[in-house]
């Protein structure tokens, strides 16, 4: 489990004149077994980010610290798409980002696989795999390292809800059994109060306006009483915030 | 004539009938240049069997052709693949060495032959250089375009898992460039292989080009011709067979589709046939 320290970060795109702003300062701490979802409509730079976060990118200024036990922490990561090397076998693409890619590896990548039900495509190519199974390839991709801090971005946004939906359940499970700290990206307000033990809330202009536990038993049904309030709670904020419409 | 509409049948039909025309219009003309096909026939089996009057039989010939084709075609790679991933990756060297690039995809390779026949006299190196000349544009300008499109969410992805560099180069790079190599060998042969039968004809003694023109100066048509089929059948061949099972194996991980074509951009081929 890691502790995420973000102080005072912001990310500007140079181009416009003033430049455009995607993080605009903001500052938080995630700590040990937190589910914590980063909510906000597209735009708000959520994306932005996680890639900061990732180091896919670098911030204009402010103070990223990741780490595990005082030294820097490891990152899993699940991409919108699944980002998947075509050209190597499922099992290949576990272990590509692997530090060691050794028989231990191998063997532990083989157990994820099993773990999101997709031991049998071990040897097979990514384009022979559904959207789904694609994913889900991904998913266990970022748990296959064991990461300390569990990045994913909008992991489930390009997918059917029938699909969405059962991933949603397959990554819980896989939460609840490892307990990674997890920071998860959507724009759907119903998979964070689903997943989340917390939300943060983004507005456009990557202004944080809000930071909110969600204190509701696990699991979650998605229709339950509880489950819908919390959710028609959330979307109340951002409606008395003005933000949807930016 | 329902057999007709396989189209097997209509093919080897056309073949049959283009074959018969020729064989009985050649005794009606009035010349002995026109060689029938059966004398062309029969002298590429003859060729085959080491019956000839050349000095080198038809394998000893197409060997040495065949070596000055590697020499040439690994030098045109060797210089080819980091010009093209310096074109590709920075924008100075695109801008820099563009103009010459395009210019070389233009360039007959007759004239690379001549020039290369001038420079080196007759001998090896003509018919090399000649090769490595015609073939290095299609090597550059096939390269940059794969180092343009590398996914770059592949490679941001490898950056998030802290993959090194030495595996990204292996696992995303090498592997995203491969249909562009592939291109740029399948195009830069097919220039080269015509550049080196000129060469040989302008600058050599030896090698299956001079030999077309050994029997051009023993005023045989059928050695002319036999030879130039022997050169197709021998590209025929690279291109089903070696291409063919080397694609296939290469790209494997393509379910039922064009082996050689990478998504979103094509290969540069332009140029590529009827120049010589």
């Amino acid at each position: 489990m890691a502790g995420v320290r973000v102080r005072e970060l912001r990310k500007e795109f140079p181009g416009g004149d003033p430049p455009v702003v995607a993080i605009e300062d903001i500052s938080f701490t995630v700590d040990g077994q937190e589910f914590v979802s980063v909510v906000g409509p597209s735009g708000c730079g959520k994306s932005t980010l996680l890639n900061i976060l990732s180091g896919i990118d670098t911030a204009t200024r402010g103070q990223v610290d990741i780490t595990q036990n005082g030294r820097p922490a490891r990152l899993g990561y699940v991409f919108q798409s699944a980002r998947l090397l075509p050209w190597r076998s499922v099992l290949d693409n576990l272990l590509f980002v692997q530090p060691a890619r050794g028989p231990a590896d191998r063997e532990r990548c083989r157990r994820y696989l099993d773990m999101v039900r997709l031991g049998h495509t071990a040897g097979q190519y990514p384009g022979q795999l559904s959207g789904g199974m694609q994913q889900r390839v991904g998913i266990a991709r970022a748990f296959s390292i064991e990461p300390d801090l569990l990045l994913m971005d909008e992991p489930f946004s390009h997918l059917d809800a029938i699909t969405a939906r059962s991933l949603r359940r397959e990554l819980h499970d896989l939460w609840q059994e490892t307990r990674k700290t997890v920071l998860f990206v959507t724009h759907d307000v119903s998979e964070a109060v689903e997943l989340s033990t917390r939300i943060l809330m983004l507005a456009p202009g990557g202004r944080l306006v809000a930071d909110l536990p969600v204190r509701l038993p696990f699991p979650r049904d998605p229709a339950a009483d509880e489950v819908a309030l919390a959710r028609a709670d959330l979307l109340r904020r951002f409606e008395s915030l003005d933000l949807l419409a930016g | 004539m329902a057999w007709v509409r396989s189209p097997r049948a209509a093919r080897l039909l056309s073949w049959g009938c283009f074959l018969a025309a020729w064989q009985v219009a050649v005794p009606l003309l009035p010349t002995d240049l026109l060689p029938t096909p059966s004398a062309v026939a029969a002298f590429m089996v003859a060729e085959l069997r080491r019956d000839t009057l050349a000095p080198h039989t038809v394998y000893a010939s197409f060997g040495l052709s065949f070596q000055r084709l590697g020499v040439g075609l690994f030098l045109a790679f060797a210089a080819g693949v980091p010009l093209g991933l310096l074109m590709g990756l920075r924008r100075w060297a695109e801008d820099f060495l563009h103009d010459f690039a395009v210019a070389g995809l233009a360039m007959p390779s007759l004239a690379w032959a001549l020039v290369a026949g001038m420079w080196f006299g007759f001998g090896d190196l003509a018919p090399v250089v000649t090769v490595t000349l015609a073939a290095v544009p299609f090597v550059v300008i096939n390269v940059a375009e794969g180092a343009r499109n590398v996914p770059a969410d592949l490679l941001q992805m490898s950056t998030a898992y802290r993959v090194g560099r030495t595996a990204v180069i292996r696992h995303v790079i090498l592997p995203a460039l491969m249909p562009f190599f592939f291109a740029a060998l399948r195009y830069g042969l097919a220039n080269a292989w015509k550049g080196l039968v000129l060469a040989e004809v302008w600058a050599s003694t030896e090698g299956a080009g001079w030999v077309i023109k050994f029997w051009y100066d023993a005023h045989r048509s059928q050695g002319i011709v036999g030879y130039a089929l022997f050169f197709v059948l021998v590209a025929l061949l690279i291109e089903r067979v070696v291409f063919g099972r080397l694609s296939r194996w290469v790209f494997r991980w393509r379910p039922a589709r064009q082996h050689d074509s990478p998504d979103g951009a094509g290969p540069v081929t332009a140029g590529a046939s009827g120049r010589a």
